[in-house]
């Protein structure tokens, strides 16, 4: 009787430490519900089913956290290249894990996914904590990049991104990782940005083209899956044509200067750095307007990235509202925070100090942000900024950092 | 149980080789606990994927020359599981030695007791392996300090100090008020509590709420402060009590429980960097900040952290011992003395 109560509590200890020891299930990527929901207020429309239909459609093409796809035969149908190496994918994906040789398994999760969410949404369990929040890889957009303001970035930016971190943020430098773990990494980033922006847009497509959105659901013949109906396949492959073709096609979009920027020193480069200055004040870049006369940020401005803009502002919604704001936070929207303008007297460019990295800044502007980019003229004619004028900005603008010219 | 015994003494000389053995075993635990830090710092807990035996091998059988000169992963893992064996063996030995020497039945269960967490614990990181479970392995960095404690528990009761404030030369000179006990009592489970709200930070799981992680710190930071209080209130009423067994740990808490502090915070600025609720302008005021750069899997980086994990069991350990003490020296007083307890407490402090 005695040894029975003891198996028994012995067992029920059991039970209750596996109990406990039960990790939440990540069997799919979680829905991206605050899109769908300024679809819905947007346009009035009840978006229950087509979550459901896109969540499953991804699924089939994407498959799951613990076991990525990747349409690879889908591409070739629509004769584009594949931006993504599958088997790095498998590396990042999955649960953390090494092998006997030392090769790291399920990169994303042990590097990534506290800030930046296991579908890459940005809010990440650790994401209230940073100033600017983790990035959300869904809506296609990155700002520290060489390409055009509206391209995706490069392989190589990246890459860099990943190498250096960016200083004065959580995001770390990943320099001390294996090379082909960066480079896994970079796979997987680029393969939850491709799948979140196909879900965005087949969630605008099933509204727009595929009759939900109603109280009824469509029918077979025009529910949105994949395989599917001709029709219906259509749907799904402009967008991931579209997607998937931006990242091909990012290293063609690069910006570069015509010629690199000219070593100074002494009288010439001090006349360069009063140019810049003028500029930065001047009509024509107004820089001043947002970062001050001081370059110290010190400005009242009352901006929002774009990623809260779509939820917010755009919706006639005031970010500062928190009663407008509770539901879309109830779906996992991070509460909305002004954009401050840099601080250039720190010194420290988020983008990295070098010139190339200076001059994209000021010619692109930052993707997402209320940044803008500066026309770049050929001749002056007080539209835009000649290209050796943006060279006297960039050194303007590194005169308050440590770098040497 | 921390009194005398039936006659008001203690009869028996101390069991000195079980006193020893159960000082060897703290002596193994925390850089066990070291070791097992690292491990999850470096996310190397599933670089053994095999359990018992390390990819095929016999435990003690691995090649020395593939441990030692392997992947880092492999070469903490592998380790912490050698250094874990060999805690177990000296476990076997504390009940063995308990049960030749040691009068008192209650140390002896407690020996035993000993063994059946340390076998628990192997048991708790064997299933994080198999299982693969992030949770388990939360878990299992919460027994380990439990089981430090319980192994600083068992030196402390088997030391001669122990002894002495049981016999009539070492009976205790001071006593102690029932605030300055519940203070360390409190300074007990706080500590422990602080651990678990730790790993909780430290094995958060991917999906949780970006709400319910910034709320286990808020309780992380506010434990904190609480135990620093505390700690102060028990090192004020214990430097000057007469007895150096009391005041020095005092000492030593308020200092390690200070210095914890201050490892929390640079542990969590090499994980996620200044935190953004401090506002970008208090960030850019303080120097270094608003240009600091993360290093993912530094050196020193990781040491920080992973001494923040060992310190959190140290300061466990020495409020176990301070608890101990205190308890004893209020147990032997009332008994050596007719005096209530705060009268000797008053005449003590020299209040």
């Amino acid at each position: 009787m005695h040894g029975s109560r003891q198996t028994s509590f012995i067992a029920a200890s059991l039970a209750l430490l596996v109990s406990l020891g039960c990790d939440s299930q990540i069997d799919r990527f979680e829905t991206n519900r605050v899109f769908s929901l300024t679809l819905a207020r947007s346009q009035s429309l009840e978006m229950v089913e087509a979550e459901a239909d896109v969540a499953r459609t991804l699924d089939s093409l994407f498959g799951t956290p613990n076991a990525p796809k990747w349409p690879k035969a889908l591409l070739d149908k629509l004769e584009l290249e594949s931006p993504v190496d599958f088997d790095n994918l498998k590396r990042a994906a999955g649960r953390i894990s090494s092998e006997q040789d030392g090769t790291h398994l399920g990169l994303f999760r042990e590097h990534c996914v506290v800030c930046h969410g296991v579908a890459g949404s940005g809010a990440g369990p650790a994401s209230q904590f940073q100033d600017p929040y983790p990035r959300d890889f869904r809506h296609g957009v990155f700002k520290w990049k060489s390409t055009k303001r509206a391209s995706k970035p490069t392989r190589e930016d990246l890459e860099k991104l990943l190498q250096h971190g960016v200083s004065g943020t959580g995001m770390p430098s990943f320099s001390l990782l294996a090379s082909e773990d960066v480079d896994a990494l970079v796979d997987y980033v680029i393969y939850l940005s491709i799948r979140g922006e196909v879900e965005r847009r087949l969630l605008v497509r099933t509204v727009s083209d595929l009759d939900y959105g109603g109280e009824v659901a469509p029918g077979d013949e025009h529910r949105l899956t994949y395989p599917a109906s001709e029709a219906v396949e259509e749907v799904v492959e402009a967008a991931v044509k579209r997607v998937v073709k931006q990242w091909v096609i990012a290293a063609d979009e690069v910006v570069q200067p015509t010629d690199q920027i000219t070593r100074l020193s002494g009288d010439e480069l001090r006349e360069s750095i009063e140019r810049g200055k003028a500029w930065f004040h001047g009509p024509i870049a107004n820089c001043v307007g947002c970062h001050g006369v001081e370059g110290n940020g010190r400005v009242e401005t009352l901006d929002y990235d774009d990623w809260t803009k779509e939820y917010t502002t755009r919706l006639g919604l005031t970010p500062t509202d928190q009663d407008s704001m509770q539901p879309f936070r109830n779906l996992g929207a991070l509460t909305p925070r002004p954009i401050v303008p840099r601080n250039l007297q720190v010194g420290v460019f988020r983008s990295g100090d070098d010139a190339s990295r200076l001059y994209r800044l000021i010619t692109q502007g930052i993707a997402g942000t209320p940044m803008p980019g500066v026309l770049r003229v050929d001749e002056e004619n007080g539209k835009g900024l000649t290209e050796t004028q943006v060279w006297d900005l960039v050194r303007y603008l590194q005169s308050f950092g440590s770098e040497s010219l | 149980m921390l009194g005398r015994g039936s006659s008001g003494q203690t009869s028996s000389p101390p069991a000195r080789l079980l006193h020893r053995l159960a000082v060897v075993a703290v002596c193994l635990v925390w850089p066990l606990i070291w070791v097992g830090g690292l491990v999850t710092t470096y996310d190397a807990g599933m670089s053994v994927p095999d359990w018992p035996g390390t990819y095929g091998y016999n435990l003690f059988l691995y090649p020395l020359g593939t441990w030692m000169f392997g992947p880092f992963d492999l070469f903490i893992e592998h380790g912490h599981r050698l250094l874990g064996a060999l805690v177990g063996f000296v476990a076997i030995l504390i009940v063995i030695a308990a049960y030749r020497r040691e009068p008192r039945r209650w140390v002896r269960l407690l020996t035993v007791a000993l063994l059946v967490a340390v076998i628990s614990q192997g048991l708790l990181g064997g299933l994080r392996v198999v299982l693969s479970d992030r949770t388990l392995a939360m878990v299992h960095g919460c027994v380990g300090p439990a089981f430090f404690a319980l192994c600083v528990a068992t030196a402390v009761i088997t030391s001669r100090t122990w002894w002495s404030m049981g016999s009539e030369e070492g009976s205790p000179k001071v006593g102690l008020s029932r605030l300055v006990f519940a203070t360390v009592g409190a300074m007990l489970i706080l500590s422990y509590l602080q651990i678990i709200l730790g790993a909780k930070v430290r094995h958060v799981q991917p999906t949780a709420e970006p709400g319910q992680f910034t709320t286990t710190v808020a309780q992380h930071v506010s434990v904190a402060v609480f135990l620093w209080i505390l700690g102060s209130f028990a090192y004020l009423r214990l430097r000057r009590c007469g007895d150096l067994t009391l005041s020095r740990p005092g000492v030593a808490l308020l200092g390690l429980v200070s210095l914890q502090i201050g490892l929390g915070v640079f542990t969590w600025v090499a994980n996620y960097g200044w935190p953004g609720i401090l506002g970008l302008r208090m960030i850019q005021a303080i120097p270094g900040a608003a240009g600091y750069l993360i290093q993912a899997k530094g050196f020193w980086d990781s040491i920080i952290v992973t001494s923040h994990v060992a310190i959190g069991s140290l300061i466990l350990a020495f409020s176990t011992l301070l608890f101990l003490r205190v308890a004893r020296v209020r147990v032997c007083c009332k008994a050596a003395n007719s005096l209530p307890v705060t009268a000797v407490s008053t005449a003590a402090l020299g209040h």
